[in-house]
């Protein structure tokens, strides 16, 4: 039954999006819009199947740099939050260094780190690491201390030490947490990784986007935001799928 | 293990300070198996805490076999069962209890298996199950067999059974009295429920409501399984209700849930 609901929730994503997609084709159509500022979904489509290759290996570019700054993101934050779990005392300290580096503005930084760390790959994945450092360490702290108060009477009934009360108990706990926080990060890393293209890069979608912009062609710069927005999706459906198994004693079908 | 409770106060300080417990002095004999009976919020469930070292009394002092209950807990001698099973959820039931097991046999084979323990309270099919899939009495169940194969001599309960249906209840208290004849803990079991005392315990401590007081201490000398139509059980139902009379609102609560 819930595979049907899920399935079925597919069905009606698809439904929706065609349809917002028809709508849109149908509007710049009847009011003859100009392509220099909407151009027709088909068109962008049309841009898309010339230049796969192209999209292709911007994608490519733009999501591994997007992956490789989530990644170290949720190290950074997972590791942080453990250290603050058993180190209660710091947590004052780091989270204030923690809100200042969030609080800088990600357009301030990306210049900085591009003058510093060139048109490559690094400082767009440092970039994206910070973005998604952020809500990761949050997330999991907060996972990480809202652990069940019998379940904490049990292992205190056992004497059971901070280290094995961490491993056994408050990991296990966090995990939905992870998942939540990998949900907020993941479309923060790609937009990360775009505006950090943006500011000047050697390639990707956001370098692809920012030709296009500055060229008006803007069926090629629909074209990688589709392509952005398609990969969004796939990311975080991919993560639901995977929450689904990883946390599978809070889904409702157990076994 | 024989357990002394001497002059135990305890008082919650969270703005106004609340007293749970006054100047309690008690003390029970290895083997045996004492009700603290008593209405909701008259400190019996913090005096088992404070046996637990899940809380640290603010005066007078509690030894087991002569050691305070922080040591006792450092050896691990204590076992722990409150109306929550407290199952870890990613674990099947036998992981459950394996892990119990491990923290609780560190240095020697453990002599009751984890599947020997799931065999004794009826759960020996359950073993792969997660305990979402398990209903809440066979939860209850899984709890206790975590606490069997921890082969600690004081057990310290706090109304294990008191969130699950009449019947069930009643079949765990049953199959409880059982386990209890064969191992012969120490056991401290908290309630609010007359007949439930009555029916496991070898000593019944009544509670007045807070600040907790104990205002009788009740041998029941009855053979066991406990028969209710024995006029001796019936004459104890009467004192233990007499017990409790000197408390108004409580009576209204016995009304209801008896």
């Amino acid at each position: 039954m819930l595979k049907q609901a899920r399935g079925s929730s597919g069905r009606v994503a698809l439904i929706i999006s065609l349809s917002f997609g028809l709508l849109w084709e149908v509007g710049v159509r009847v009011f003859n819009v100009p392509v220099y500022l909407l151009p027709a979904p088909s068109r962008v489509l049309v841009v898309l199947a010339e230049n796969t290759g192209l999209y292709a290996q911007a994608s490519l570019i733009t999501l591994s740099e997007a992956l490789l700054g989530l990644l170290l993101g949720v190290l950074a934050g997972a590791l942080l939050a453990s250290l603050l779990t058993l180190h209660p005392g710091l947590e004052g300290g780091v989270m204030t260094l923690a809100i200042l580096v969030k609080s800088t503005p990600l357009v301030a930084i990306a210049p900085l780190l591009t003058l510093w760390f060139g048109f490559g790959v690094l400082p767009k994945v440092m970039i994206t690491a910070l973005m998604t450092f952020f809500p990761v360490l949050v997330n999991i702290l907060s996972g990480l201390n809202h652990t069940d108060a019998a379940l904490v009477d049990l292992f205190h009934s056992w004497n059971a030490s901070q280290r094995e009360q961490f491993f056994h108990l408050r990991v296990p706990s966090a995990l939905p947490y992870l998942f939540a926080a990998l949900k907020i990060s993941a479309p923060l890393a790609l937009i990360g990784a775009v505006v950090a293209e943006w500011t000047g890069a050697s390639g990707g979608l956001g370098r692809t986007m920012w030709l296009a912009y500055t060229n008006l062609n803007l069926p090629y710069l629909f074209a990688a935001i589709f392509v952005l927005a398609a990969a969004g999706v796939i990311i975080y459906r991919g993560l639901d799928w995977a929450e689904r198994r990883a946390v599978f004693w809070l889904a409702e079908s157990v076994i | 293990m024989r357990l002394s409770v001497d002059n135990l106060s305890h008082v919650f300080n969270g703005g106004a300070d609340r007293h749970a417990l006054e100047q309690i002095s008690f003390t029970v004999e290895d083997g045996q198996f004492v009700a603290l009976l008593g209405p909701s919020g008259c400190g019996k469930s913090t005096l088992l805490r404070l046996c637990a070292n899940l809380l640290q009394p603010s005066g007078g002092r509690i030894e087991i076999e002569g050691k305070s209950p922080v040591e006792v807990a450092r050896r691990r001698q204590i076992a722990w069962l409150a109306q929550s099973p407290a199952l870890l959820p990613w674990l099947t039931a036998a992981q459950n209890v394996e892990l119990a097991c491990r923290f609780h046999n560190l240095d020697r084979e453990p002599r009751l298996l984890p599947q020997h323990a799931l065999d004794m309270v009826g759960l020996a099919d359950a073993a792969g199950v997660y305990p979402a899939a398990l209903s809440g009495g066979m939860q209850q169940r899984l709890a206790l067999a975590r606490l069997l194969t921890q082969e600690a001599a004081l057990w310290l309960m706090d109304e294990p059974f008191a969130a699950l249906d009449e019947l069930t209840r009643e079949r765990l208290t049953v199959e409880l009295a059982d386990i209890w004849g064969r191992l012969r803990p120490t056991v401290l079991w908290v309630t609010h429920n007359i007949y439930e005392a009555l029916r496991l315990a070898d000593r019944v401590l009544v509670f007045s409501p807070a600040p907790g007081r104990i205002v009788a201490d009740i041998n029941v000398n009855l053979p066991r399984p406990r028969v209710e139509s024995d006029p001796a059980y019936q004459q104890l139902l009467k004192t233990l209700r007499a017990a409790l009379q000197g408390q108004p609102v409580q009576i209204l609560e016995w009304a209801v849930s008896c």
